[in-house]
């Protein structure tokens, strides 16, 4: 049994890692990659191309430091999300252990999270989805606008974080350090792979929203009359 | 969250009132008038016309992809829809309304979409989802105030405008915006009104006897002069019902001494393309450009109209001339402008009354014209209020959109949809509400009827024209203070001609 686990976190750490990891990198390259082809395409045939640059610029800064928008709308909500996306993106990232690998792997390494601290935002980030998750299963307007998707990623998103915590505190771990490894490192691979294909790759592409949404109204200067032809109204009275 | 109204008044206004049998006919259970929807394959038809669209708009595309990628379906947009806190309907979720239109190009027109449509036969485009659609996209007043939360930066507002063009190119528009489009480019006045241009002359005659009787000097709406740097578009409407903004533009140049005139041929600002089709925004934008250009005009001046000045702003460069295009300014900018380098002379606290600011939205959303009429209203006005929220926060008067042209949605308008708008006025205590658009005029005033707010709403140029120092206009047209209605009636025809 522990050998069969043993080689399964082997396969999990080293070629499915690369693999998943890669995938994800590539998918995220990609969906930016098609955002800043699609944008540059719409400008070239823009009739107007006097971008309002201020509003974009404005705009993007207030949804990636949100500080500014929490006090006019949904304060409690805006401080769970707040603090979710802050844990998710800090503790993975800074985590001590992540790092110390990626220094074995390929030899860099960046500042690292004082651990009790990295423990705090880990169990914040926990807390956070399930209030996330409880939000949105507990209000009827939730309910009307959400997917089956928009239920399950809270919850699958704590699934590394919850077994990373008892990975990192194997005493209090329900099992054994390595099936809890192998859980953390198989849920974070099953995320890396639905990352680009799911609504979690916003997570490069709102800075582009803004820059999109004012160019999704700069319309060819033909565009009406090439769209009449098509349709053979040309000369069709309203 | 409690609604603003309650089932009862909500159920009362949202009440079809359409004949049942024109309904069936039709097979289109939608609350505004249709003139000849397609009865029959109709998503085919609808999916034509998507298709189409797609093919010559990069920028649609862009939007779609972009927004079927990230859309998190968070909900904060219901915090900024008006509609939603009146009503509490999750169907008038901003996110709700566009995901129609978002999950209809997934599926129709993305690899991944096509294939799970054909392997699970789900989500196919059926009469009841554009019958929905149809109905959702009008109750919607694309005020473009829901972008303001949305964390992904999803413009909702562009994504009703879409939805409108798609549907009014298989013939699902409200019927009162279509047959004023029909008029103002095929029709023989010109215009979306039906003024016939005698009546608009003797209109305007009548008024400058108005105002020199009133303010002792002669003031002029010069027309069709040839080479006048400003050609004024008004929202033709105003030609009727809003005499006092009107005046107040002629006022104002009489007061700059600045050449503009009206053409004849063509007049009128309103362009509800912005509303429903890009074909018709073409159109209607291509007029305006085109009798400037027949005046040798120089700038293209829009009148106090929200949508009919964004309509020109942007439609102008876009469909007519890109960075060549003729430059587009509104009469309130004109007048800051005017005051500040000191060609307009105001009379500081010359209103009395307390005055507030309503924020169209065409206008205030981009940022455009906020500061502006502020500034002119803090000087004029002795004791000017906000209302909250405001500036490109403000709230919808509750007519955008073009629904405050279709009169079958008014007890809709003044109820849900106005609802907040009604409430943050009375709370101002105001006996002025100036609101320099003439969509947001004719809404306002009906929601202060329906929702029984004692205000008055007014346009700044209202204001300004009570505001205004005439003694430069005496002195220049050589009328001495004392003889008010004495003009010379010669210097004033020639100010005209040269201004």
């Amino acid at each position: 049994m522990n050998e069969t686990v043993n080689s399964m976190l082997d396969f999990a750490r080293g070629p499915l890692f690369r693999f998943t990891f890669a995938l994800m990198i590539l998918g995220l390259v990609r969906l930016v990659g098609l955002t800043l082809y699609g944008a540059l395409r719409a400008y070239l045939y823009a009739g107007d191309k006097a971008l309002l640059w201020p509003i974009i610029r404005q705009r993007t800064l207030w949804w990636l430091f949100p500080f500014a928008r929490f006090r006019r709308t949904r304060f409690v909500y805006s401080i769970i999300s707040f603090v979710f996306h802050v844990g998710l993106i800090i503790t993975p990232i800074f985590l001590f252990a992540h790092v110390y690998l990626w220094e074995r792997g390929i030899g860099i390494s960046w500042w690292v999270l004082p651990p009790r601290l990295a423990d705090l935002l880990t169990v914040l980030t926990v807390v956070a989805a399930v209030a996330l998750f409880v939000g949105r299963v507990g209000s009827s307007f939730s309910r009307t606008i959400s997917r089956g998707w928009d239920y399950a990623w809270p919850l699958l998103l704590t699934v590394p974080f919850v077994s990373g915590f008892f990975a990192t505190h194997p005493t209090w771990s329900p099992v054994s350090y390595s099936v809890m490894m192998l859980i953390h490192i198989l849920s974070a691979e099953v995320i890396f792979v639905l990352v680009p294909f799911s609504k979690i790759a916003h997570c490069v592409l709102v800075p582009f929203s803004q820059l999109v949404s004012d160019l999704g109204w700069r319309f060819p200067a033909s565009a009406g009359r090439d769209v009449a032809k098509t349709l053979g109204k040309e000369s069709v009275p309203i | 969250m409690k609604p603003l109204l309650d089932s009862q008044a909500i159920a009362k206004a949202m009440k079809n009132t359409r004949p049942e049998g024109v309904r069936k006919d039709q097979r289109l259970d939608v609350r505004y008038h249709v003139e000849h929807p397609p009865t029959a394959d109709r998503p085919r038809k609808f999916l034509e016309a998507f298709a189409a669209i797609l093919r010559h708009n990069p920028p649609y595309v862009l939007a779609l992809e972009h927004y079927i990628r990230l859309q998190a379906k968070c909900g904060r947009c219901t915090t900024q829809c008006m509609i939603y806190q009146a009503t509490g309907d999750p169907k008038d979720i901003p996110c709700h309304r566009s995901s129609m239109i978002l999950d209809i190009y997934r599926r129709y027109f993305t690899l991944g979409g096509r294939v799970w449509g054909a392997l699970t036969g789900r989500g196919d485009l059926t009469d009841e989802t554009l019958r929905e659609m149809a109905d959702s996209v009008w109750n919607c007043t694309a005020c473009r105030k829901c972008m303001l939360d949305c964390p992904s930066g999803i413009d909702h507002g562009l994504m009703a405008h879409l939805s409108r063009y798609i549907l009014s190119e298989i013939d699902i528009a409200p019927r009162a915006l279509v047959v004023s489009t029909r008029e103002q480019l095929e029709g023989e006045t010109g215009n979306t009104s039906a003024f016939p241009l005698p009546a608009i002359l003797d209109g305007l005659e009548f008024l400058e006897d108005d105002m020199e009787e009133e303010l002792g000097v002669k003031i002029k709406f010069p027309l069709d002069v040839e080479g006048a740097e400003y050609v004024f578009f008004p929202a033709v409407s105003d030609f009727m019902m809003e005499a006092e903004t009107l005046m107040g533009n002629a006022a104002v140049f009489a007061a700059t001494g600045d050449s503009w005139t009206i053409g004849k041929q063509y007049h009128d600002g309103i362009n509800y393309g912005l509303f429903y089709s890009d074909r018709i925004w073409d159109r209607v934008a291509g007029k305006v450009d085109a009798e400037t250009r027949r005046l040798k005009g120089k700038v293209i001046l829009i009148g106090e109209c929200g949508h009919a000045s964004r309509a020109a702003k942007f439609g102008i460069p876009t469909f007519h001339g890109g960075k060549d295009a003729l430059p587009v300014v509104n009469c309130m900018e004109y007048a800051l402008e005017a005051w500040q380098k000191g060609k307009l002379k105001l009379i500081p606290n010359a209103i009395k009354e307390r005055t507030t600011y309503h924020d169209p939205c065409n206008i205030s959303r981009v940022k455009w014209i906020i500061e502006q009429p502020r500034e002119l209203l803090r000087y004029i006005c002795e004791d000017y209020v906000e209302m909250t929220p405001n500036r490109e926060d403000n709230i919808c008067c509750g007519g955008g959109g073009g629904t405050v042209s279709i009169d079958e949605l008014r007890p809709y308008r003044t109820g849900p949809a106005g609802k907040a708008k009604a409430e943050q006025i009375r709370a101002t205590g105001a006996k002025y509400c100036v609101a320099p658009c003439a969509n947001c005029k004719k809404q306002l005033k009906e929601l202060m009827e329906d929702q029984k707010v004692d205000c008055q709403i007014v346009g700044l140029h209202d204001l300004l024209y009570k505001a205004i120092d005439y003694s430069v206009v005496k002195k220049r047209q050589g009328i001495s203070e004392e003889a008010p209605g004495q003009a010379d009636t010669e210097t004033a025809t020639s100010e005209a001609a040269s201004s």
